[in-house]
């Protein structure tokens, strides 16, 4: 009888009767446990981040010899004699292409020449990029053309592994691969960014693939359905200093049905 | 109850009402960030940001959804429900933040407009696990919107009660649409047992309360009445129903709320006019009946909102006899004076 004559009126000061006291703080205790809970599962169980770098708040001045093989890439001498290609990426989710515009309208043809970029660097796990966000700071060093960069034939081979947007991946988001990021590696990888296959083969001959098509020409658009998902890709591996490529035929991809392992 | 309309209406009970769930959606956060801060230091802050406020949003909606049915079952709850939208709103910002943060991250900057690009940027819309979880969020954002704006008398009055509830109820759909936004999207990635296990609770323990306040209502809606060779439906005994309390019946299809009080019965709808709260779960406060939900008031013998207000709900016959309690089913129109039976 008693609990029934407890009635709570928001409007009214001291309505609340000691049983209905009672059950509010059992309310507001589940309520802050779920919480605290919540928290700890979400917190504790969350997938990590690996120690990729983006130096988005502070620019390098990067030098080398300017290729396309087909990405735009510049060759930088480490030491005398050992070389390393920085992947060169546009802002945002773009490629290099509107940025090297007016260089190449003012210098023709930049294949073999010397340049200097001025940009924001990107790495992780051996590999370098060179995020480009104005086309003033790129600059000519060396007209004189240096000799042509060649690749070395591997031979067929097949790899098992996910396409991802190589800016994300390798520094800018985490983590920038799988479902969640999937949406975004396609955005960049249609606005000029290259397509890389991440290998999860620990017996691959390379973690990384930059794809091209069977001709060793960019392929963007075509390659959209296929990112972010387990796939195998069967193609023709070739060597370029410290990348490796992959020419592929996009429509033999074949997609696996499985969780993302690529970390 | 207020004449006008002010953006709160602040009492003592908002005040305390609302301290409470800031400082623990204050505690959530500082605690999911330090975890995040030590376990996964190489995480960037847009990512911490989308998993904070996302992971909030989600643990504040199963706690409001549970929030009505658990007042249906037992209304020592009710002074929860008082002050919910409150809740609600504060849940909308979270979601707001999270999805904000994670269309900036993974759809701005691009060649594609990045609303256009929720939409377009995966088109496996026929396959389940690769499906374009980020619609299903920007769509419960959407709702949540809807809600969260409308979430004011103002509204409740303007749009009438009818359509308001019915855009509100949309929260079901809302809390679907996200359920499959986090399956479909995060634990296709995050696939760990205790995260989705968490889910799962919630969601048993959201359709389970929701299905036994449906039961018990259900169970009082189908108490068959004798009918009298005259109209009268014979409901129940006078001493079945408290002083000042009500007992609900259900007669053509309507609830209806027969309150004793001062040696009299009158009946009067059960639903109230403000937001649909159920009058005969109220009390007869100061000679009105008086709503549980908001405190909304109705005179019992003719269903009028005593002046100034005007909110008026239908009235009922009612007759005693041995003992017996018997009613009209035929509903008097809303506001109808009606002699109340004496007992």
């Amino acid at each position: 009888m008693k609990q029934k004559d407890e009635f709570y009126i928001g409007y009214v000061e001291d309505s609340v009767g000691n049983l209905t006291k009672k059950s509010l703080k059992n309310f507001v205790l589940f309520g802050i446990g779920f919480l605290i809970l919540g928290a700890l599962l979400f917190g504790i169980f969350q997938n990590t981040a690996s120690n990729s770098s983006f130096d988005f708040d502070s620019a390098t001045k990067v030098s080398g010899v300017y290729h396309e093989m087909p990405y735009p890439m510049l060759q930088v001498e480490l030491t005398e004699g050992i070389y390393k290609n920085v992947v060169l990426l546009g802002f945002g989710k773009f490629g290099p292409n509107p940025y090297l515009k007016d260089i190449r309208n003012q210098e023709g043809d930049l294949e073999g020449k010397h340049l200097t970029i001025e940009g924001n660097l990107i790495y992780y796990n051996g590999k370098t990029l060179l995020q480009i966000d104005d086309g003033q700071k790129i600059s000519l060093t060396n007209s004189k053309r240096t000799k042509s960069i060649s690749t070395e034939s591997l031979g067929a081979i097949s790899v098992e592994g996910e396409i991802v947007d190589p800016k994300c991946y390798f520094g800018v988001m985490k983590p920038g691969y799988g479902k969640i990021h999937r949406s975004c590696a396609a955005l960049c990888i249609s606005g000029g960014i290259p397509p890389v296959l991440v290998s999860d083969d620990p017996n691959a001959i390379s973690d990384y693939f930059l794809l091209t098509d069977l001709k060793g020409n960019p392929i963007h658009k075509d390659i959209l359905p296929y990112i972010g998902q387990p796939s195998i890709l069967n193609g023709l591996a070739e060597k370029l200093g410290d990348w490796h490529i992959l020419r592929i035929d996009v429509s033999q991809i074949r997609k696996l049905n499985k969780e993302s392992s690529i970390y | 109850m207020g004449l006008d309309y002010k953006l709160v209406l602040w009492n003592k009970h908002k005040k305390k009402y609302d301290k409470i769930f800031a400082l623990s959606i204050v505690l959530y956060l500082v605690l999911f960030i330090v975890l995040t801060l030590l376990l996964n230091p190489e995480g960037t802050a847009e990512t911490l940001i989308i998993r904070a406020f996302g992971s909030l949003a989600i643990l504040m909606l199963h706690i409001i959804l549970i929030i009505g049915p658990l007042c249906r079952l037992n209304p020592q709850f009710l002074p929860i429900l008082y002050n919910r939208r409150h809740l609600g709103v504060s849940m909308f910002l979270a979601a707001l933040i999270h999805g904000t943060f994670a269309i900036i991250q993974f759809h701005t900057l691009g060649n594609t407009n990045p609303i256009v690009s929720v939409f377009t940027s995966n088109l496996d819309y026929g396959s389940l696990t690769n499906f374009p979880f980020q619609v299903l969020g920007f769509l419960a954002l959407l709702i949540l919107f809807f809600m969260a704006s409308t979430s004011h008398d103002f509204f409740l009055k303007n749009l009438s009660p009818k359509i308001w509830k019915g855009l509100h109820m949309m929260v079901y759909v809302a809390y679907a649409l996200i359920t499959l936004h986090v399956f479909l999207g995060a634990f296709q990635q995050e696939t760990s047992l205790p995260t989705i296990g968490i889910m799962l609770v919630g969601f048993i323990l959201v359709s389970g309360l929701h299905l036994t306040a449906a039961f018990k209502e259900t169970k009082n809606d189908n108490i068959k009445k004798k009918k009298e060779e005259d109209g009268w439906l014979k409901v129940c005994q006078v001493r079945e129903i408290m002083e000042n309390r009500a007992k609900i019946f259900t007669v053509n299809q309507e609830r209806v709320a027969i309150f004793k009080y001062q040696g009299k019965l009158s009946a009067i709808h059960n639903v109230c006019k403000h937001q649909g709260g159920p009058l005969g779960e109220g009390k007869i406060v100061d000679g009105c009946v008086t709503c549980p939900w908001h405190g909304y008031q109705y005179l019992p013998q003719n269903g009028q909102s005593p002046p100034p207000f005007t909110e008026k709900v239908a009235t009922y016959e009612l007759r005693v006899q041995n003992g017996w309690v018997f009613i009209k089913p035929e509903a008097f129109p809303e506001g109808t004076e009606v002699e109340p039976a004496k007992i």
